[in-house]
């Protein structure tokens, strides 16, 4: 796998759609909004249930690192496996972190798990062909590079690293292994929303791309609470620059991620100002409220703010074109048209919300070619239905087709790694994720704008830098 | 006695001869994996036709003395010294849109578990007879032939008979085709139903595109 096919073929070919194929694959959403609601949601999840039972067999993974986020992996994967994974039943076969409370608590999620404080013992055991790891950033590394070493599908959790050398090194060692999937945990790379708006974005759909706008809002402290001191220390490593990339790397590397994505552009510098404002006397030193400018490529800025001192308005990303504004808001879309833009037809029949003196047409993704597009309860469900449970869907998919391709092609046609390789690429559909240059790549971008927060200058990133040598 | 050790040493003399000639006729063909092999299965349903299709035939075929081999080689009609085991992945098929791009996970969780894989990983083919029925009208073109031998569906074997085609391309190669129609219910596969949505129908036309080389003889010992 090269890096011009790390990313999945769905996405390089969606790039390409133009925007007249967008507007009439949104044809029959639009139809929808003559009933009173049209939003963007993608194709797997409207599909119907099968009558009877198909078998399933069981797809094993390991889960490495059950802090906060490992939690969140758990029970996704344990809330709605077989809608995740198809004919394949994720089974967490192991779980592991050196901490043992924290094998114990999410032991009960998926009791029948094997529990180890080693992640080599997962590594070692050959019934697993695949490993999230959720560890801390910092901490990923090695990990990484064992579980590749091992033969293992690789998911990393974004940021790969807190540091540019490592994340470079685990996506230098994700590529020497072609045979395996490394997904880096950008999951809104996966999310059927999203992918079905980049071809939009990009081709134009909402004029000249002019700006972009983001923000991530709560009120809380980031904060997780030990009666070990040692223990308290080492959950809240988010809290330690020395360590962290503060909230500007480890939270907003995903909406970067996205722009850059979106926009097909990397950006060129960032500036941004960290202060700890709320929380001034919890012992940490990453700011608690940061503001970003990021600059792309042909003058086009995405601003960025994020606080832990105030909810309002939570957390959307806002794209600006000369037709329109694009919003984002968790798996949901809406488009707020200039009035002098062109009228495509299709908006009249959509679904519309108020956003005080706005009004939102609703967007709806995958809702053509004969489709079912009327929301299922699951759908609605933002537990079940979120841009994590694609991810983890997506690579738990990508990773026993690859499993299931490899074993199909050696046993007709012996171990030909020539062969093998152009089969992989060739004839097995990876679903939408981020690999390792899309992981690098944010994680470059993550580094520098928490440089940039931690010295309140302009940072500017060298093109070369984004490159994978 | 020392004249019935001759006779039978020479008559076992000469069986192993006959034999080591005969063997030295057959020519094995495996499987040559790339673009030219495909697998398709095409049928229909109460909302629209579908389409699956998959990369991978494994297997080889063996031929004696008399099977065309190399373009336009003369063969005279009747049955063939041959013998081919084939296989396909179940989890190598994967539904398709008409265009070819990827249709449905779904519709392909529904295909693997009513095809029974686990535990039947493969869709199986044993061929018993092959006829010529047909010699190449040109150098370029198909012999055609009739192959009998025993399907294996999602657990079960039936005997069938179908068209074949044999195209030899020169450099030991041959392009193999074929077309047939088979139910799904002499397999014991229930036609998938989907709530509401639509039924699909019972037959199954399966469509092959099985390239095949000569293997390289094997080293002497």
């Amino acid at each position: 796998m090269n890096e011009a096919t790390d990313m999945n073929d769905h996405d390089v070919k969606a790039a390409d759609t133009n925007r007249r194929d967008f507007l009439k694959g949104g044809s029959v959403a639009t139809l929808m909004g003559l009933m009173g609601g049209v939003r963007l949601f993608g194709q797997t999840a409207a599909e119907p249930a099968p009558v009877g039972k198909p078998a399933v067999a069981k797809y094993k993974v390991g889960v490495i690192g059950l802090g906060r986020w490992g939690r969140e992996v758990l029970n996704t994967l344990a809330l709605a496996p077989q809608a995740a994974v198809g004919a394949y039943q994720v089974e967490v076969a192991a779980i592991c972190d050196n901490y043992p409370s924290s094998v114990r608590r999410a032991g009960e999620v998926v009791p029948g798990a094997a529990k180890t404080e080693d992640y080599k013992v997962i590594l070692e055991n050959k019934d697993i062909p695949a490993v999230i790891i959720s560890t801390p950033t910092h901490k990923h590394k090695d990990i990484v590079l064992a579980a590749l070493k091992a033969g293992k599908h690789v998911y990393c959790e974004a940021p790969l690293a807190n540091n540019l050398a490592d994340a470079r090194e685990i996506a230098l060692a994700a590529k020497a292994f072609p045979r395996q999937i490394f997904q880096a945990g950008l999951q809104d790379f996966s999310d059927p929303e999203r992918t079905f708006l980049l071809p939009f974005i990009r081709s134009g759909g909402l004029g000249k791309n002019v700006m972009t706008r983001a923000q991530f809002h709560k009120k809380y402290s980031w904060r997780q609470q030990s009666p070990n001191t040692q223990r308290e220390k080492d959950i809240n490593w988010c809290l330690d620059k020395t360590v962290s990339l503060g909230l500007l790397g480890e939270v907003g590397i995903h909406p970067l991620g996205q722009a850059a994505w979106f926009l097909n552009a990397k950006p060129a510098a960032i500036t941004a100002f960290g202060s700890i404002l709320v929380y001034t006397d919890d012992g940490r030193d990453v700011a608690d409220t940061v503001q970003a400018i990021c600059e792309f490529p042909g003058g086009i800025r995405m601003t960025y703010d994020v606080t832990l001192g105030n909810s309002f308005d939570g957390n959307y990303e806002m794209f600006y074109g000369t037709d329109g504004a694009l919003m984002l808001r968790d798996s949901k879309a809406w488009m707020f048209k200039e009035t002098d833009a062109a009228l495509g037809g299709w908006e009249v029949y959509a679904s519309k919300t108020r956003f005080y003196n706005e009004t939102g047409i609703a967007l709806m993704a995958g809702a053509s070619k004969g489709k079912v597009s009327t929301p299922t309860a699951a759908e609605e469900s933002p537990a079940l239905k979120n841009p994590l449970f694609y991810s983890l869907g997506n690579f738990v998919r990508n990773s026993s087709d690859y499993t299931n391709a490899i074993a199909d092609y050696t046993a007709n046609f012996g171990d030909d790694q020539d062969g093998l390789l152009k089969h992989l690429n060739e004839n097995v559909h990876k679903r939408a994720a981020a690999g390792f240059l899309e992981g690098y790549q944010a994680t470059v971008t993550a580094v520098k704008a928490s440089e940039a927060a931690l010295t309140g200058k302009r940072v500017e990133i060298a093109p070369d830098l984004y490159e994978l040598k | 006695m020392k004249i019935r050790t001759l006779i039978a040493t020479n008559a076992a003399l000469l069986l192993v001869v006959a034999f080591s000639s005969q063997a030295a006729d057959k020519i094995l063909f495996r499987a040559k994996p790339g673009k030219d092999m495909k697998m398709r299965l095409e049928g229909t349903s109460t909302v629209h036709d579908w389409q699956v299709e998959g990369p991978i035939i494994g297997g080889s075929l063996e031929v004696g003395a008399g099977f065309p081999t190399e373009p336009g080689q003369a063969a005279t009609p009747g049955k063939m010294d041959a013998i081919a085991d084939v296989r396909i992945p179940v989890n190598s098929l994967k539904s398709i849109e008409k265009d070819g791009k990827p249709y449905s996970d779904k519709m392909d969780e529904i295909m693997i578990g009513k095809l029974k894989c686990p535990p039947n990983r493969f869709i199986t083919f044993h061929l018993t007879e092959l006829v010529l029925k047909e010699t190449a009208k040109a150098k370029d073109a198909p012999y055609i032939f009739e192959a009998k031998g025993e399907l294996a569906v999602a657990g079960t074997t039936n005997k069938i008979t179908m068209p074949v085609e044999i195209t030899p391309l020169g450099d030991k190669k041959l392009k193999i085709t074929g077309t047939t129609s088979v139910s799904m219910k002499d397999y014991g596969v229930e036609a998938p139903v989907l709530v509401g949505i639509l039924s699909t129908g019972d037959k199954v036309k399966l469509i092959f595109d099985w390239p095949v080389v000569a293997a390289a003889p094997a080293a002497a010992k």
